[in-house]
């Protein structure tokens, strides 16, 4: 696709000259450009008043749809998985990002701002993009205080393979080790437990060396036998929630591993060997480039052998109810002490760790959910790091400053304790957005939605200011080509980036037959949230008159997701978070093929898109 | 027929409300839309692990062998929740968010009763007096506010005085000190051992008691429950006021005082106990009401406790542990009812079972 990035280039430096123009706020830009198209410019997509042949994209070869053009790049990308073909799964990706802001069929809305508040006798590393939740809390400290007091939302697993939620995986991380790691959930991996690695030529062998003289809480030595038997129980307990992190090499590391007739995994067949005390030897079913990344996710942490009896071979030392929640033997910074499920645990300090050890003599979380109690709990100051709930945040108490990462920095107060509390925000790898299923909803009508949307709108006066407008499913943290390459996509968006564009949304809609008098009827589904809820009544009242018509319902998050899977949704909410630093850990999910909701959730893994429908061999 | 066949007979009849209640629930959550299966994996599920997980809760067996299994864990509470403490058996759980509902609903009816009825017989002997309008209104105004506003209300003016607020009034410093007004009550304050009788007969006895600790549950507790019981606080003043002014101008009362018994021993010995008739149904009520009620209290006070855990197993489709949780409620109400009968012939011997 030579072709496509030439005639990116062409288009940026016209971007580049009409930025010199017309100053640097987006919206001047945006209605610069436009009158600009009118004569010189017939191939970009940069608006569509006026000119409105541009459904497809103009590098399209005759007849190709969009939903082509991304299958045929997920197809590049998991042909080509080599290291060195770094660049050619990147160019795939971005062709990707093409095919879905084109064809329209997701709508990104926002990427989460993750913020954190500390009062000034705690001292805390800066926490990363992939989320707090990673942050070990070796180094932090609290002047006149040995225990570090925290927030927690409810969770009732300290085993590493039950855990799917960051609430659950903050606790497990201080007791829990895996191979490598996020350090304070920065996006650069370190090695935990690892020494070293080599992968084969061909990329399907993956040797690694662990680290000698790490002991367990209850002082056996870590081994490569413990690290099979953990990772045996990721795919062979009946037990194991993220079985497919192990298993699939689109979203996971994809080992190599025998099915039984049901599709259960065969005993002893997943292909991770102790070759001896410290080295682990591990098959692929396809090259990976991302298993040291997906390495770092909880379920990956490594027990010792044979301390719960739920695989084949072991009877186990403890059952599994007590291992669940009574007790837990890692070789973290922190040990199990106490935990009452809904209400508060606390670990305490391994004097026997092998890293450098925490200063802090315990932890404790309060388990609230509640906003008024999470708030009141804070302001009491029995918090020492929180989050201050929505309902009770003011964006005019922030006074911070953005650093080189893109997170802000500074100071937030003073609050109604009188205290000022430290502030980070930082953007989180998530996006939340409108999806459309390909089959229920037409293009046009999907274009005229994204016309109509104002991202800079939404995220001040719905999400009061906390996410960042997103334009790309793939947030920018991780975009393929870098920064540069994000502003370069931005520049291109072709839906009139923050500003409502009701003239376009109506040209695109009348185009293709839909009126005012005869309008086309959108059912748009939300979860089971307040801002989303506001969110999709304001889509509704923009497009009221041109040619939609907007049927707005709530379901539960869980029923939501039900009628995604049959297909039976026009219009929806959701988000994806991204669980370690890989853009195909979002993109598995628009392959066409794989949205196809008539074989959901057993043969397809996707969106809820049934993007299948617009590939050109279906049609 | 005596007292005791009466009993035996409300018994009886319990067993077709209870069978029904289970049918009931199994239908609403297993047949409705709730899949446990999505509420526990989040956006992030895929087809392999939700049907290894499917497999595990038996969610594609045939629906007859789940109800049976569903009835069976539940008349022995032996079932394991699905979704709100998944993999704990109910039992644990049940263990763990009984104490503090108890103690919060113990609080919030007897709050009512020492407050709201002494107002209202107060307002009653007083009637269109100052402190009967001031009374009455107090109570329509307090009936008026609505639970979980008054919950949040309470938690934002008792927080700000953390450190000293209005006029000096800490409410942390006050008496026994408090880390937070919200959270779980410890309950820890007692301590129970097995006490054996020459080594024959064992016993579990109440053998220590912190009193500090009970203290600080007690003053912990006050806030919520005095949210809790608000509303039956104000319904017993009003009925107590209607049925003391009843009472008062009864023939009996007349008669009483031609014979020239003192107000006091009208008052106590005799118009107190009439009025409390129709008080009897109000508080026994009360305990159903704080059952449900309990759940928004619980939230904004952050109580790990019943009403809490069984709103979200039912909004998540938790079956095993909202059925155990039902039908546990469904004893207490039966059980509450029978007191309630019992009640009835102690203060009013009138009311008895023979024909």
């Amino acid at each position: 696709m030579l072709g496509s990035s030439n005639d990116t280039d062409v288009d940026n430096n016209r971007r580049r000259l009409l930025a010199a123009l017309g100053g640097s706020a987006s919206v001047a830009l945006a209605g610069c450009s436009a009158i600009l198209d009118d004569g010189d410019d017939d191939d970009t997509d940069d608006t569509d008043v006026d000119d409105g042949d541009d459904d497809t994209d103009p590098d399209e070869e005759e007849g190709r749809t969009n939903a082509d053009k991304a299958q045929a790049a997920w197809e590049r990308i998991v042909d080509n998985p080599a290291p060195e073909d770094q660049d050619i799964r990147d160019e795939a990706f971005i062709e990707i990002e093409e095919a879905i802001r084109d064809d329209m069929i997701l709508l990104p809305l926002y990427h989460n701002l993750e913020d954190r508040f500390w009062y000034d006798y705690v001292d805390v590393p800066l926490t990363g993009a992939l989320g707090a939740h990673h942050q070990v809390h070796t180094e932090t400290e609290v002047d006149g205080d040995d225990e570090l007091n925290l927030i927690n939302s409810t969770f009732d697993e300290l085993d590493p393979i039950m855990s799917t939620d960051t609430a659950s995986s903050t606790v497990i991380n201080q007791i829990y080790e895996t191979l490598t790691m996020y350090p304070n959930g920065e996006p650069e991996i370190e090695n935990q437990l690892l020494e070293e690695y080599e992968v084969s030529d061909d990329d399907l062998t993956w040797t690694f060396t662990l680290k000698e003289g790490v002991e367990f809480h209850e002082g056996e030595e870590l081994t490569a036998d413990d690290v099979v038997y953990s990772w045996r129980r990721t795919v062979e307990s009946p037990n194991s929630e993220r079985a497919v992190f192990t298993l699939d090499s689109a979203s996971g590391i994809g080992i190599a591993h025998e099915t039984d007739d049901d599709g259960g995994v065969v005993p002893e067949s997943l292909a991770v060997e102790a070759v001896d005390d410290y080295t682990v030897e591990m098959e692929l079913v396809s090259p990976n480039p991302a298993v040291l990344d997906i390495l770092t996710y909880s379920s990956f942490a490594v027990i010792p052998e044979g301390l719960v009896g739920d695989i084949e071979g072991y009877d186990g030392e403890v059952e599994h109810d007590e291992f669940q929640t009574e007790m837990a033997n890692g070789t973290g910074p922190f040990m199990y002490d106490d935990f009452t499920v809904d209400q508060e645990i606390r670990l305490v300090r391994n004097d026997n760790y092998h890293g450098s050890e925490p200063s802090l003599e315990s932890i404790h979380w309060e388990i609230i959910e509640d906003d008024e109690a999470i708030f009141t709990y804070a302001m009491e100051q029995n918090a020492d790091i929180f989050g201050i709930p929505t309902p009770q945040y003011d964006p005019d108490l922030i006074d911070a400053e953005e650093d080189d990462q893109g997170r802000n920095v500074g100071t937030y107060g003073p609050m109604e304790n009188d205290e000022t509390a430290e502030y980070l925000s930082v953007p989180e790898i998530s996006t939340f957005y409108f999806g459309f299923n390909a089959r229920n909803v037409p293009r046009e009508v999907r274009q005229a939605v994204a016309h109509a949307t104002d991202h800079s709108e939404l995220v001040e006066d719905i999400f009061a200011g906390r996410g960042v407008e997103a334009f790309s499913f793939t947030p920018p943290a991780i975009w393929p080509t870098g920064p540069d390459g994000y502003e370069d996509w931005l520049d291109e968006w072709p839906y009139a980036m923050n500003e409502t564009d009701i003239e376009g949304a109506t040209q695109v809609l009348n185009e293709a037959g839909y009126t005012e008098d005869d309008p086309f009827e959108l059912t748009l589904t939300t979860y089971d949230d307040a801002a989303f809820q506001e969110a999709a009544e304001l889509t509704r009242q923009k497009l009221a008159g041109t040619g939609v018509d907007f049927d707005i319902e709530e379901a539960p998050f869980s029923t939501l997701q039900d009628r995604g899977e049959d297909g039976d949704l026009e219009m929806w909410t959701l988000g994806w978070i991204w669980s370690w630093e890989d853009v195909a850990y979002g993109h598995f999910g628009f392959e066409p093929k794989n949205t196809d909701t008539s074989v959901m959730p057993e043969e397809s893994t996707g969106y809820y898109l049934d993007w299948q429908t617009e590939l050109e061999e279906e049609a | 027929m005596s007292r005791w066949e009466y009993f035996l007979k409300r018994l009886l009849l319990s067993i077709p409300v209870l069978f029904l209640v289970i049918t009931f629930l199994f239908i609403m959550l297993r047949l409705g839309p709730i899949d446990p299966v999505a509420a526990r994996f989040g956006p992030e599920a895929t087809g392999a692990d939700v049907q290894r997980m499917r497999d595990r809760l038996g969610l594609d067996d045939p629906l007859w062998e789940q109800y049976l299994q569903f009835a069976r864990d539940l008349l022995l509470f032996e079932g394991q929740s699905w979704v709100v403490q998944a993999n704990r058996p109910v039992r644990a759980v049940i263990y763990d968010t009984a104490g503090p509902t108890l103690w919060l609903g113990f609080w919030a009816i007897l709050l009512p009763l020492f407050i709201g009825l002494p107002l209202g017989f107060y307002a009653g002997l007083n009637p269109n007096s100052w402190g009967d309008y001031v009374a009455s209104i107090g109570g329509i105004v307090w009936l008026a506010m609505p639970n979980f506003w008054l919950a949040v209300m309470l938690l934002a003016v008792l927080r700000q005085t953390d450190g000293g607020g209005w006029f000096g009034f800490d409410w942390y410093q006050l008496g026994p000190e408090l880390r937070s007004i919200t959270g779980t009550p410890n309950l820890d304050w007692y301590s129970i051992s097995n006490v054996s009788v020459f080594d024959i007969v064992s016993f579990p006895m109440l053998t220590g008691m912190d009193w500090g600790a009970f203290a600080v549950d007690i003053k912990f507790i006050l806030p919520p429950a005095l949210v809790l019981g608000s509303a039956s606080m104000a319904a017993e003043l009003r009925i107590g006021r209607t049925a003391m002014l009843e009472t008062i101008n009864s023939n009996y009362v007349i008669t009483a005082k031609a014979k020239g018994l003192k107000q006091r021993v009208i008052v106590w010995k005799h118009v107190f106990r009439n009025a409390l008739i129709p008080l009897v149904p109000v508080i026994t009520n009360e305990a159903f009401i704080l059952i449900g009620g309990s759940v928004i209290v619980e939230e904004v006070f952050n109580i790990s406790g019943l009403g809490r855990t069984f709103f979200l197993a039912v909004i998540q489709g938790d079956l095993p542990l909202a059925g155990s949780l039902l039908f546990m409620f469904t004893l207490v109400i039966i059980f509450l009812n029978i007191l309630q009968d019992f009640l009835y012939t102690i203060i009013d011997p009138r009311v008895g079972y023979e024909r």
